[in-house]
């Protein structure tokens, strides 16, 4: 009986199977976070879908109902624009502070970022409660609400995932070699922003 | 693949008339335990009949029979795959698409199936011997990808060229019906081109007694579909066509669909867009005359709002029971009246849906209500002295529970 | 006897069965998880269909009011879809992939746990409607406005809006995760073009699942804010408006009927070549239709609006017609590995066969509804009840049947009884037939669906009565299924890694796999390593072109 197949089958077979720590390619996790952010970029695909077909069949004046005042940018909406992008920046110092393994610059930037993050959302309920309409007024409440409340959520959840990596920083789990979380929460983050500024740019200039 | 022990030649089971020897001539059973590696030799018990090549009786013969059959299922089946005589211009075209579109989708239908039948009956399996393993073949995988691509193609234009008839629109059509629909009934007015809606044929319907369109034949006639609810669909089965009734904002133009009746007869339709509870019960039928007989109906057809009952008399102590009508439903289930005196029911209907109240002692109809349409239409029904005893009270166009109730009288 | 050298259930440490399966993250056990709960939601779907068809039998309400019938239709569309047919073909994915591609298991372990719990959470909320006033009664479609506040009061449809985000929320984390191991957790030597079939199909599937998903939770959040918070998405008189809800909800439903053929499609084209011994014809130009229809689904969702008239119709008819080509080219690579092969009918075998018969069928009705004239007269009868019968049973449930049969073995290590499977086949084939081809004459003589009564003068009655004893029929082919499980796992007959003799990497380790999945692999030089492997000496004289 030949077993010549066998023999020279394992000489050839070294394949340690090691693959969930690949050494070539973005790391998993990453891939995972991104494929997650695709997802999300259909959803609001879908909101903002909403809020165009709604706008395209309006008739009349598109915007808040009167007698609610016409949204502006001021005082509220471009502050928000810019403590959310002074955020992603922040967030990528962190990740460039991490990338070098200086944990402490990373924590502080961390930290930032994160406060700013919980400003933003604290900011934007204050920004409701000024605005003089509700989800219940009419299709232009309803999506606005709708757009401007699932992308608070995101951030809220984005903050969640900010005090995780702050409190992961703290017990000095992150390292120049080993710190995945940070760069996936960054992307996570910076998803957010970008999702914000199409939101900014549709609600406040394009009307 | 024999499945013995190492000795004994390569065994195959139960032989057939072809036997053929295994393309590896020479190369001992074990070889495919050995060729397997490193995954486990194969138990030592012959394999069962699933891997022994099979008797094969005469393939030709089988495979006619197979085939035989096949085309006897096909034709069976044929019957009902063709749709209903078409009655309209536009429904022929579509008609004769449908055919087409037919006859191709069967011809596909059967060659592909007969040349499967004939596959797995003549390559049967009878020994082991490895087939070729052909991989692919360039030149084969481009024709079967142009040829559908053509045929498809070909379909698209033949599909464009009806839509076309489905969908022309002539300046003047002799006759517009406005189309509405609601939860669960039909109602159609004849529009006659002035703007006072007061004096137009409206043809009304209920679920024991579906409401007739009558059209002339042999001229185009619009309708505009308009709903009053949710969406619903106008279908015709002999016209081949439907079209939706859609709920949309005030200023969005309705849907409207343009036909002209071939043939004098009467054909059923029903709507096609789930609404709700009595979805089934959305019935209609056209009724298509000669130009003569429709004018003379048309004449003779009520025109206006019928005018309202006039209220009957009664006692001026008698008992007026509060009734109102929402939403499809009651806003009570529930009401008495004494026994042996005329009493009243003051019935409101708060909707743009048409509703009225029927009296029924077990199955037996006791007192019908003339219907009312709101919003804020009241009627009083005069109902004559009953007996003592429990009756039921229901609105005929909606014969649902929330518009089914109990009217004790005592 | 399996000889491996392997201990197949090597145990570090010993805990209750019970924890083990709630607390697993071990794709194979999630894998079975997953095929276990989505069976038991197919018989409950299953009932419901029976009762439908027990009450279209014959004209009259027997057994049903109205309203119990609208929740029986939209339940059991609803409960197949998203409870059964998406989850089973998961949760072979679920089991196989990680197998096929020669990885100890998927990129993402524990979320695959949560997105198989999610599933009897989502589909127990969904049910819990009848406990509450009724379960949801618009349609699995849930058209606005029927299915708003006004038309559908009652806490049924936001208890169906709820359950389908969460059921939705785990298609999505599991597509995640599929695409992260295939793209990362291949085994060296495997290629994206020497990947299996079955692994190319349910990644497309995954991207479509990924992308049109999410468009349907958006969809459920806007209805459960017009139904609850007074919004008016969907509301003409507030500026909103009801076709919005049917682009969102097809823009996902279309795309979703090719994730529920596709990894069937796979479990076909990995069946046929092993029973054909001979290899998937035109493997690349399959995996190249794959991609295809993948891209094609998502422009083509408006032609279950033609009948709305608002949608510009002869590009989506174009499009429509056109994803048939992909579609008929894997016909063909099917028709072309039987060709010459050497066919061996095995049970999953003849599931497979009869996929290829009847989705044809399913496929063609599908053309024929393209053309928007022809679908103006066929929209919402039962000639599309038909056609989507034929391709999801037809097509995908005969992929399930053949896919239990030919992994079984691989899950437990005993072979379901030939005997018995072929009883299941040909009931089950010929039960499928009786009850849904009758549905195409219905549809075209005029039959509208969702009807839970027909007048005794329709002529509609012995077609009815047909396809309700197919129904029946149907029904009684799962028992020889249940008693060929049960025996089996008592004392079936044990089987080695590779009972089959087929191609692919699942089968070159025990059956069951241990935890780890493999010891060693095989070289991988095509997407028939255990192929290649078994016929390393038979295939030495034959051309180069030949060879794989």
């Amino acid at each position: 009986m030949s077993v010549e197949a066998p023999t020279s089958m394992s000489a050839d077979i070294t394949t340690r199977i090691e693959v969930a720590h690949r050494e070539s390619g973005m790391p998993t996790p990453l891939v995972g976070m991104l494929l997650f952010i695709a997802s999300e970029v259909m959803f609001f695909g879908g909101l903002f879908a909403a809020y165009f077909n709604a706008r395209a069949g309006f008739v009349g004046e598109w915007g808040p109902p009167s007698p609610a005042p016409e949204l502006e940018i001021l005082p509220i909406a471009l502050p928000l624009t810019v403590i959310l992008l002074t955020s992603s920046l922040t967030m990528q110092l962190g990740v460039w502070a991490i990338r070098r393994g200086d944990q402490g610059a990373m924590r502080f930037w961390t930290a930032i970022t994160l406060l700013l993050g919980i400003s933003f959302v604290a900011g934007q309920l204050y920004d409701y409660s000024t605005l003089g309409f509700g989800i219940s007024d009419g299709v232009f409440g309803t999506v606005f609400y709708t757009l401007t409340g699932f992308h608070g959520a995101h951030v809220f959840g984005g903050t969640v995932g900010l005090t995780i990596l702050l409190a992961r920083a703290t017990q000095g789990q992150f390292s120049a070699r080993n710190h995945v979380a940070v760069e996936a929460i960054s992307i996570y983050w910076h998803f957010v922003d970008v999702v914000w500024i199409a939101l900014f740019t549709t609600l406040y200039f394009l009307r | 693949m024999a499945l013995r022990g190492v000795d004994a030649p390569p065994s195959i089971g139960t032989i057939g008339p072809r036997r053929r020897q295994p393309r590896w001539t020479g190369a001992p059973s074990n070889q495919t335990d050995a060729g397997r590696g490193l995954a486990s030799p194969v138990d030592e018990e012959p394999r069962d009949e699933l891997m022994r090549p099979s008797a094969a009786p005469s393939r030709p013969r089988t495979a006619l029979l197979a085939v035989a059959a096949f085309l006897l299922v096909t034709l069976v089946a044929g019957c009902g795959m063709l749709p209903p005589d078409p009655k309209t211009e536009a429904a022929k075209t579509v008609w004769d698409l449908y055919l087409i579109v037919f006859i191709m989708g069967a011809t596909v239908f059967v060659g592909v199936e007969a040349f499967i039948v004939f596959a797995v009956l003549r390559y049967r399996r009878r020994d082991d011997h490895l087939p070729d393993q052909l991989h692919g073949n360039n030149m084969i995988e481009m024709i079967w990808t142009a040829i559908p691509t053509v045929i498809v193609l070909v379909l698209f234009v033949l599909a464009s060229i009806a839509l076309g008839a489905v969908e022309a629109r002539t300046d003047h059509p002799a006759v517009t019906i406005e189309v509405d629909g609601f939860q669960w009934q039909w109602e159609f007015r004849y529009l006659d081109g002035d703007t006072d809606p007061s004096n137009d044929v409206v043809v009304k319907g209920s679920p024991a007694d579906p409401p007739v369109m009558t059209l002339p034949i042999d001229e185009p006639v619009r309708l505009i579909l308009r709903s009053r609810d949710v969406i619903h669909s106008f279908y015709v089965p002999h016209f081949l066509i439907k079209r939706d009734l859609i709920p949309v904002p005030e200023d969005e133009s309705l849907n409207e669909l343009e036909l002209s009746v071939t043939e004098v007869g009467t054909y059923g339709g029903q709507c096609a867009e789930f609404c709700g509870d009595l979805h089934a019960r959305m019935t209609f039928s056209v009724q298509a005359m000669t130009r003569a007989d429709y004018d003379a109906w048309l004449a003779a057809a009520p025109h206006g709002p019928p005018s309202p009952p006039p209220s009957a008399s009664l006692a001026p102590d008698a008992t007026v029971d509060d009734l109102t009508a929402d939403r499809i439903a009651f806003d009570t289930r529930e009401l008495t009246a004494p026994a042996g005196e005329a009493f009243a029911i003051r019935f409101t209907n708060e909707e743009d849906v048409v509703h009225n109240v029927a009296i029924f002692r077990g199955e037996e109809r006791i007192f019908t209500g003339d219907p009312i349409t709101g919003p804020g239409a009241t009627i009083d029904y005069v109902i004559p002295p009953l007996p003592p005893g429990e009756y039921t009270f229901q609105c005929d166009y909606h014969p649902v529970p929330d518009m089914t109730g109990t009217l004790t009288v005592e | 006897m399996a000889t491996t050298t392997l201990e197949p259930r090597a145990e570090t440490y010993s805990r209750s069965w019970v924890i083990d399966w709630l607390t697993t993250v071990d794709h194979k056990k999630i894998g079975v998880l997953y095929i276990v709960n989505s069976f038991l939601f197919f018989f409950a779907a299953g009932i419901l269909a029976l009762v439908i068809r027990s009450e279209l039998a014959v004209p009259g309400l027997q057994f049903l009011d109205e309203p119990t019938y609208n929740q029986a239709f939209t339940m059991h569309g609803t409960i197949m879809i998203f409870l059964f047919i998406v989850p089973v073909l998961s949760g072979f994915a679920n089991y196989v992939v990680p197998l096929q591609l020669g990885a100890p298991d998927m990129a993402f372990p524990r979320i695959n746990a949560l997105s198989f719990w999610l599933l009897p959470l989502g589909g127990l909320l969904i049910f819990s409607g009848y406990l509450f006033g009724g379960a949801a009664a618009e349609g699995w479609t849930g058209y606005a406005p029927l299915s708003n506040g006004v038309y559908a009061g009652g806490v049924g449809t936001d208890l169906w809006l709820i359950g389908l985000t969460l059921v939705g929320t785990a298609s999505i984390l599991g597509a995640v995760n599929i695409i992260a191991t295939v793209f990362k957790m291949r085994a060296p030597g495997m290629t994206l073009m020497r990947m299996p079939i079955f692994c190319w199909t349910v990644l497309v599937t995954a991207v479509l699942i990924l992308l049109a998903t999410p468009v349907l939770a958006a969809g459920l959040i806007a209805l459960f804010i017009d139904r609850n918070y007074g919004g008016s998405f969907f509301d003409a008189t507030a500026g909103g408006h009801p076709i919005l809800w049917q682009h969102i909800f097809w823009f996902f439903g279309h795309p979703e009927v090719y994730i529920v053929i596709l990894p069937a499609m796979g479990v076909v084209s990995e069946i046929l070549p092993v029973f054909s011994r001979r290899p998937l014809f035109g493997y690349r130009a399959f995996v190249f239709a794959t991609i295809a229809i993948g891209l094609l689904s998502f422009s083509v969702w408006a032609h279950h609006m033609f009948t709305t008239g608002v949608v510009f119709l002869p590009f989506f008819a174009f499009m429509t017609a056109l994803i048939a080509v992909p579609t008929g080219v894997k016909m063909f690579n099917w028709m072309a590995t039987l060709w010459r092969g050497s066919i061996s009918l095995t049970t999953p075998m003849l599931f497979a066969l009869g996929f290829v018969t009847m989705f044809l069928f399913g496929g063609i009705t599908g053309v024929m509804l393209s053309a928007p004239a022809v679908d103006f007269h066929l929209q919402d009868t039962y000639f599309v009840v038909g056609h989507l019968h034929y391709v999801f049973f037809g097509g995908s449930v005969f992929g399930v049947f053949a896919a239990t049969y030919f992994w079984f073995p691989k899950m437990t290590g005993r072979r379901l009884n030939e005997r018995l499977g072929k009883v299941h086949f040909w009931i089950h084939f010929i039960g499928f037939n009786l009850a849904m081809f009758p549905m195409h004459p219905l549809g075209i003589s005029g039959m509208p669906r969702r009807i839970a009564d027909y007048s005794p003068d329709a002529g509609w009655t012995l077609w009815n009565l047909v396809s309700t004893a197919g129904a029946f029929m149907i029904a009684i082919s799962i028992l020889p299924f249940l008693i060929n499980v049960i025996a089996t796992f008592i004392n079936g007959e044990r089987v080695g890694d590779d009972p089959w003799e087929a191609n692919t990497l699942e089968w070159a380790t025990s059956s069951p796999p241990p935890p780890y999945n493999f010891d060693k692999l095989p070289p991988i030089r095509s997407e028939r390593p255990v192929f290649d492997l078994r016929h390393k000496h038979d295939l030495e004289h034959l051309s180069p072109e030949e060879r794989p």
